[in-house]
Formats: structure tokens, sequence, C-alpha cells
């Protein structure tokens, strides 16, 4: 609440620089009789912008920094003797005391916690006194000198311009480190699991078994021991992938040649929406489909064949999961189908060509490098599948290429290592960031190969 | 009805639309783009190896009509057909007539070269080979030797025919357009603006092959260039706003213009 006062009271007091500002500039006109560098508007935004900015980044770095300087500071004020003693662990001392300023307290706490947190509520009080003295005078400061600088010759539509473009790229700086940082936390807790496991018994090993230490101690399990090897993960994955792009290439990229060549222009509008509807469907939607009446189904005919199917099989999840993506390779295929130039389909028809002949020999090579990378893309969208393969995959760490065989996946792997409560010291729970970054790894590259062959495609017409 | 009609369209055209030995008659012909009228109750001739110009202003419908001959209007949706035109005594917008082989008798060469993104052999032997026109593998690399010496090609690109069509400059794209379409070996060659994407050296060469070409096709070619109707023609038949104003002997057309219309676009008071 405190904040939201604070943030209010800055633009208040901006939006008050914005006339003064705008008004000045008026004045000029009127007394000077002469024309402004830019309209007076750019005035007023640029003393508004003036004051604004550098109120709100103080703002920022206050409300980021204290907690980091209270936690240092904070360590004066614990007692020695709880500094030197043998389980003594300043994360868990600090949410201790948290707890405390929050006024959430479990059974009586030591004195000593109690102390630290009044004097951690004393500093959070003088902190907000300093945040509101300052950022208040930074914006009637910062606000006066861009106000003084409103003169004839001041160029305040470019000095706007430019302060609008550093707005709009730190905006995509934010978009680009927050992807960074979240591959750089999964590459720091990768690295803590390769310090458990050697990375070739992770990556070429076939048997996946993760314990907790706790269970190894009791004896269960194999032997005991965890066995990292990721490769029926792996399998597992590119069983259900494949299975899945043999269901939506063809019929994505059938009913992308129907919507692109065939269907007259009202059947289009007609069905191009209804297949994005397809896209729109939660995939844990396609997952109770998959688990509660494809499995079962398959489950059922494979019997009337005589065959054994798995009650939670690659199959059923593979079916599904192709559905899922069919509006993938239909909508992008559709897109570079279209792209072909019209005057090729005209060649073709005024040869002589059938619909079909054109379509086959003259639009889909022309076509085909994007197709492939639609194809790619899709791919890459059902390695990262997640939903689905967790309802309707099972969990069986199965090194087969049996689709009617349980297998699962290294996205249903991670979900079930990290659901629940977790050490985080161990080597199982920190197996899923590993998994996590082999499995970024691909996606990226084939995100990345996508991207080239599309880019190689678009400069044949060009 | 069609009496009528007839009377009314002869009354409009100035000139002799009729010729002695026609091969494509074309009769009372509208064409509609939805509720537009593109083309306004066109009758003309098409004689047998002849080289006849279309020419008018932009959107005067010459491209159109044109294209009802092997009928690219097809494949327009809101585009509508009426009246009547023959290919040798054949009415091809009956019902019974196959639109496939009637295109393969009809080449089409179209305003910006659109040679297939595939090597040069194959852009030629295209038509061939939908159609089966080759007993094999020799004959067929016969039929894109000739057609491509026919289209004054052969020199330039018979020591890279497997290179792709596309790497071609713009003139030789269009030659090649050309090749291909007399692959197929047709009666009647159509040009919408054969030259508008070319150079003048290109341009040169394309009308003299089409000088060449008439010796043995009837070759419809629609222009915006007056001079590329007076060089490459000897009928030229003038549009406005989709109705056939005036046809006649090409030299007449330009010299003693009949219509007040046709002489204010001859002259360039329309444009």
């Amino acid at each position: 609440m405190f904040n939201f006062y604070l943030l209010s009271s800055v633009l208040l007091i901006s939006l008050i620089f914005f006339f003064l500002g705008n008004n000045r500039a008026k004045n000029l006109v009127k007394l000077n009789q002469k024309n402004l560098h830019s309209l007076t508007h750019y005035y007023g935004v640029y003393s508004l912008l003036a004051s604004l900015l550098p109120a709100l980044g103080i703002f920022f770095i206050f409300t980021i920094c204290d907690d980091l300087i209270f936690a240092e500071l904070i360590k004066k004020h614990i007692p020695k003797e709880v500094v030197a003693s043998k389980d003594y662990n300043f994360t868990i001392v600090l949410a201790q005391i948290n707890n405390s300023v929050e006024g959430l307290i479990f059974g009586t706490p030591p004195q000593w916690v109690t102390n630290a947190a009044e004097i951690w509520i004393s500093w959070i009080h003088k902190s907000q006194i300093i945040t509101v003295i300052i950022c208040i005078s930074t914006a009637l400061i910062s606000g006066f000198l861009g106000y003084k600088k409103i003169s004839g010759n001041f160029r305040s539509r470019n000095a706007v311009e430019k302060i609008v473009m550093s707005i709009l790229a730190v905006s995509s700086v934010i978009a680009i480190l927050t992807t960074i940082a979240i591959i750089f936390s999964v590459v720091f807790e990768s690295i803590r699991f390769f310090a458990l496991i050697p990375y070739d018994e992770f990556l070429f090993g076939t048997v996946w078994n993760p314990q907790f230490e706790g269970a190894e101690r009791a004896g269960s399990g194999q032997e005991g021991l965890s066995q990292y090897g990721a490769i029926p993960l792996f399998a597992g994955t590119f069983l259900i992938s494949i299975i899945a792009l043999c269901v939506s290439v063809p019929v994505g990229l059938f009913s992308a040649i129907y919507l692109s060549e065939y269907a007259t222009s009202k059947e289009r509008a007609f069905f191009k929406p209804l297949l994005e509807i397809l896209a729109g469907i939660p995939t844990v939607v396609y997952g109770f489909f998959a688990a509660l009446t494809v499995a079962p189904f398959l489950r059922s005919s494979g019997s009337i064949f005589g065959l054994d199917v798995a009650s939670e099989s690659a199959l059923a999840a593979g079916l599904v999961m192709g559905i899922m993506i069919i509006p993938f390779i239909s909508s992008l295929s559709d897109d570079v189908i279209n792209a072909v130039p019209q005057s090729l389909r005209d060649a073709g028809y005024g040869l002589g060509s059938t619909k079909n002949e054109t379509v086959i020999k003259i639009v889909l090579p022309a076509a085909l490098p994007g197709v492939v990378a639609s194809i790619i893309l899709a791919v890459s969208r059902a390695v990262g599948e997640t939903m689905i393969v967790v309802m309707a995959a099972g969990l069986a760490a199965n090194l087969t290429a049996n689709p009617l065989d349980a297998v699962t996946t290294v996205t249903s792997q991670i979900v079930t290592i990290l659901v629940g409560d977790q050490e985080f010291e161990s080597a199982k729970t920190l197996s899923a960031f590993a998994l996590a970054l082999t499995l970024i790894i691909i996606t990226l590259g084939m995100n990345f190969y996508a991207l080239h062959v599309v880019k190689k495609y678009r400069e044949q017409y060009e | 009805m069609s009496n009528i009609n007839d009377f009314k369209s002869l009354e409009l055209t100035v000139g002799d639309v009729f010729s002695k030995n026609a091969r494509i008659k074309a009769r009372n012909v509208n064409v509609f783009y939805g509720n537009n009228k593109a083309i306004d109750n066109v009758t003309i001739d098409i004689g047998s190896k002849e080289v006849i110009s279309f020419i008018g202003p932009s959107g005067c419908g010459k491209s159109t009509f044109l294209r009802c001959f092997n009928r690219m209007n097809d494949t327009i949706d809101s585009c509508v057909v009426q009246g009547e035109i023959s290919i040798d005594d054949e009415n091809i917008y009956d019902k019974k007539i196959d639109v496939v082989p009637l295109r393969a008798r009809i080449g089409m060469v179209f305003q910006k070269p659109n040679p297939f993104p595939k090597s040069i052999y194959d852009n030629v032997a295209y038509g061939p080979r939908i159609h089966g026109l080759s007993e094999n593998k020799e004959h067929l690399d016969v039929i894109v030797e000739e057609s491509l010496k026919r289209a004054g090609l052969w020199q330039e690109v018979s020591d890279r025919l497997q290179s792709p069509g596309t790497g071609l400059s713009g003139g030789q794209q269009q030659r090649l357009c050309i090749a291909r379409a007399i692959a197929v070996s047709p009666e009647v060659i159509l040009m919408d603006e054969p030259c508008s994407a070319l150079d003048p050296i290109a341009t040169a060469r394309i009308e003299d092959l089409i000088h060449e070409l008439g010796n043995d096709y009837s070759i419809v070619i629609v222009t915006h260039s007056m001079q590329q109707a007076a060089r490459v023609s000897k009928r030229t038949a003038y549009f406005h706003l989709g109705k056939l104003i005036e046809v006649g002997k090409t030299k007449e057309i330009f010299t003693r213009p009949q219509h007040h219309q046709t002489e204010a676009y001859i002259s360039g008071k329309i444009g």
C-alpha cells in the first residue's frame, strides 16, 4: 500500500510538470511571437518524463536493495552463540526473522529472533521515509531541471524520441535477459548435478532409476543404487514424437493443401478458424482425452487382435499429441504454400496441368523448405510437450521401440521429480535440471535450424 | 436475341472484326468480376498464323479478354464468362470441353517471367512430361533442345541445362518461359505484356522471336507499348473500358484511326 501511494504521488508530480512544461512552451510562443522547434505538448511530455523516469528508477533500486542490505546488517544482531552452534544456517535464520516481521509466528520463537525482527521493522520504517524523501525530491528536482531546459531552441521532439527509444530498448533487453537468466539457472543447477553424476553416465546410461538417498540407505530400488541414464527418457520422447508426427504431418499437410489450393474462399473462412480452435484447446484437456478415451480404446481393440497393449501406452500419447500439433503444421504450411507466387500456379495451369499436378510438381517443391521448417517446429513442440505425456504415457522408463508399451518422456520425468517436497541437494532433484538443460539444447537447436531453413527459402523468390 | 447483340456489337466496333481464315472466333463475350463488367460484348476473329496485338489504357480489359482464350479466368472464383469462344469451330466454353488439354493447345506467356524454381531442362520438359509427349529420354532431350532453339535461348544455356531457371537474367527467363510454352507444341500463343518487365535489348530479342514464331503460330499479344504493337503485329485491336472500340490492320490503326477514342489514345490523349 505504501508503494502504491508513493508511486501515485510521483505520477501526480510528473503530471503537474506536464502541464507546467506545456504552459511554459505556450507562453514562450505568445511572448516571443516566434515558432518553437517542436509542438508545445512535446515540451510537456519532456518535463513529465524528466521528472518521472529518474524517480521511478530510484524507487526500484531502493525496493530491490533494501532487503539485501537489511539481510547483511541483521547478521550483527544474531547472538554469537547461535552463529557458533553446529546447525546454524543463515538462510533459515533469515526466514525465521522475516516470518516474525510479517507476523507469521510459529510456536514461540527465541527472544533474539523477536528482537531482530523489531530492529528489522524499525529499519523498514526508516527506509520508507528515506525512499519517500529521495523519490519525491528526485521527481521535483529532475522535473524542474527538465522544465528549466524549455526554451525556443530546445529540441524537445528529438529528446522525447530518444527517451521513447531507450524505453523500448530497455523492454527488449529485459525480455532477452530473462531468457538468459532462465538458461543460466538451469545451467548452474545442472553443473551441480554433473558434479554428483558423471555426464557420460547421464548421457549414455540406459537405466533411469532415480532414488532418494534415504531410499538408497533402506536398500530399496535396484540394489539401493540410483541410476541416471537418460537414454530411455529421450528414446521415449522421440518414440512419442515420431508417432505424433506420423499423425500430424499427413493430416496437417493435406489439410493445408486443401485449404490453400482447393477450398473456395468461403470454405477457407469457415475451416481455417475451426482448425485453429484445435490449437486453443489446453493440453490438459488433450491429456485426459488421451488417458480416458484413447488409451482404453486402444487397449480393448488391441485385445481383439490378441495384442497386449499397456493401459498407458506410447501410442495413445503419441496419437493425441499428433492431433494437438496438427494446427501447427497446417497453419504454418498453409502460410508457406500461400506464399508461393500465383504466377507459378498460372504457369502450371497455362501449360495444361491439372490442379493436382500443379500442387505436386510446382507448388509443393517450391514450398518444401517452409513445410520442412514447420515440421521441425512441430517436432520441437512435441518434444517439449508435457501434460499429455504425464497423463497418458506413464512413468515407466522402459527402453523400447514398441509403441504399445508404456514409456516415459523427459518432460514427464521432470514433472514427477519436482512435484511435491524435495531435498534440494539430492541428485534426484538436480537431475531434473540436467534433463531440462538437454531438452532446451535440443529444442533450441531445432528452432534455430528451422529458422535457418525458412530464411534460406525466403531468399529464393527475391 | 443473339442477332440483336451481334448488331449492337458490330455497331460499336469500328473496322473489320472478322477474318477469312479465322482460327479463334469470339462472339458477344461478356466477362464479369462479381457485379463488375470487365468485358462488354466483344466480338472478334483471330486468324491462323496471325500476330494480333491488343492495346488500350490500363484496366480496359485486354488482359482479361486474353485470359478467356485458355480459360485462365476459371481460376478466379468470382469471374464469370458469357458468350461463345470457339477454336477451330469448337466452343471452348462448352460443358463437355476438358480444360486441361485445351490449355495445352494454347500456350501462354505472362507479364512477369515466371520460370519454375527448377532446372532449365526441367522447366522446358515440364509440359511434355505431364502430357506424355515424349516416348523416351532421348526424345525428351530433342524436344527440349528444339524448344530452346526456337526460343533463341539454346546458344546461351546449352552448357548449363541443369542450373536453375531462376538464375537466368530477366530476358533469358522470359525466353525460357516461351520455350516452355512451345515445348507442348501449342497452336496459339497468348502473350500478356511479355516485355513489360524487360530492358530494351531483351525486349528487342523477344520481338524478333515473336516475328519468327508468327510464321507458325497464331499469336495474341497484349501490350502497353504502341511502338511494340506497331513493330510486331499485323492486326491491332483497341480496347477501352471493356469494349472493343476498333480493329484493323496495324498500319491503318496507327496512321488513320477511324474512331475518335482510338485516335485520342494513339495521339496520347488517353493513357
